[in-house]
């Protein structure tokens, strides 16, 4: 069972995860979500709590209701979430991330940017 | 306006709801309801009265007080009601020398609500063999077998005392897959007692905590989140938490941070800016309003 932290509602951190899981392309933009009851038995949570989760992707605009369908990732949905990921990183991640290399000493020099890939 | 009400009704409703065992009170003046489409955990310590509560509730403890269950009486009209509940008892064995086909044989002739059909289906979930018999089957094979057989009967509620005792990890998890994948829909609705609150937790809709055969607390899990909150703290602003009369204060972690208080209702602002805002755990509220009073002044 994942562990579902104190920090916040559950709802919210189910929401994350399957954001996270969006963003890698599982499922792909416009396929289908996986139902309610199919994401409550996978993570053992009340099926609300899975509504409400999937609800708060729905306000984001990742997904949407096709009627009589269920629910579908929107086209665009990879790119909303990665302009979002960029900007929570460049807001909230990278000035902590600045402040510790510069206390380390440690130089753009010694990051080896342009090894990686 | 009576038309409109009748499909919201709750499935079980009690008020004033007590069991006597000579001059003890096993259940106390409880008063709920359960709606449809919930899953409910009651929980409680060993003689809180959970099992004398859900006994009650299909017909097989006499209460004072009054409880209907899906409309019907339960002492009254306990056959009806057994048609349309379904009911693991704490002590629920299946027989030992059975195959679990002469199970469904058997449930078939016993019960008009039960479907063959769907039993083998629920069965194929599980890696129980409709040909094994009931002893050579571990216990978490016989659990998942009993749940099989009892959610092929097309009722609306089901009433599960302890389903989880003493089967190991995988099975509980295997058991509530089953449980959430085949029975919750939206419409039954599912009475859990358990002692295994942590695990149970994210499934629930509702709770309903029992101490000592009184009912301490009854709300949605949704609720839970709004009345109560729990604050994390450094250990040096201990004293101040203490001296705002939390419900219950616990040790979130190890090292100087990992302190946390729980209060019932909103802190004043003075209060809540000494800590960090979290989610309650059930587990906590468990032990914040289940515990005995001699034991108040030792938590820390």
């Amino acid at each position: 069972m994942p562990p579902w932290d104190q920090r916040q509602p559950i709802y919210q951190q189910l929401a994350d995860l399957l954001a996270a899981q969006l963003l890698d392309g599982d499922p792909p933009e416009g396929q289908a979500m996986p139902s309610v009851r199919v994401l409550a038995a996978q993570y053992l949570l009340n099926p609300l709590t899975v509504n409400r989760a999937l609800q708060a992707l729905g306000d984001e605009g990742l997904l949407e209701n096709r009627r009589g369908l269920g629910l579908y990732v929107t086209a665009g949905a990879r790119e909303r979430l990665k302009a979002a990921e960029r900007r929570r990183f460049l807001e909230t991640e990278w000035p902590r991330l600045r402040e510790r290399l510069r206390r380390l000493g440690i130089g753009a020099e010694q990051l080896h940017w342009g090894d990686a890939r | 306006m009576s038309e409109i009400t009748t499909t919201a009704e709750p499935l079980v409703e009690a008020r004033g709801l007590s069991v006597r065992y000579g001059a003890k009170r096993a259940v106390d003046e409880v008063s709920f309801t359960i709606a449809r489409g919930r899953v409910v955990g009651l929980l409680g310590h060993n003689g809180a009265g959970k099992t004398t509560l859900m006994r009650a509730m299909v017909g097989l403890a006499r209460p004072e007080g009054t409880l209907r269950v899906l409309g019907l009486d339960p002492r009254r009209d306990r056959v009806a009601l057994l048609q349309s509940t379904c009911y693991i008892p704490d002590v629920a064995i299946l027989p030992r020398w059975a195959r679990v086909d002469d199970l469904i044989t058997l449930m078939s002739g016993l019960h008009p609500k039960f479907s063959a059909e769907r039993a083998r289906q629920l069965l194929r979930r599980t890696s129980v063999a409709l040909s094994d018999r009931v002893r050579t089957l571990s216990k978490g094979m016989v659990v998942q077998a009993h749940l099989a057989l009892v959610a092929a009967i097309d009722a609306r509620l089901m009433i599960l005392d302890e389903p989880t005792l003493g089967l190991d990890v995988l099975s509980r998890k295997a058991f509530y897959e089953m449980l959430v994948d085949e029975w919750c829909d939206g419409e039954r609705s599912v009475l859990i007692s358990t002692h295994q609150v942590e695990e149970i937790e994210s499934l629930l809709s509702d709770v309903l905590m029992l101490n000592d055969g009184k009912l301490v607390l009854s709300t949605s899990l949704e609720d839970i989140d709004t009345r109560f909150v729990a604050l994390s703290h450094d250990a040096a602003v201990a004293e101040q938490m203490a001296a705002a009369h939390p419900l219950l204060r616990y040790r979130t972690g190890p090292g100087p941070g990992g302190s946390a208080a729980l209060f019932d209702g909103v802190p004043p602002a003075h209060v809540q800016a000494l800590g960090r805002r979290m989610r309650p755990s059930l587990v906590d509220l468990f032990v914040a309003l289940t515990r005995k009073p001699e034991l108040d002044r030792t938590q820390f």
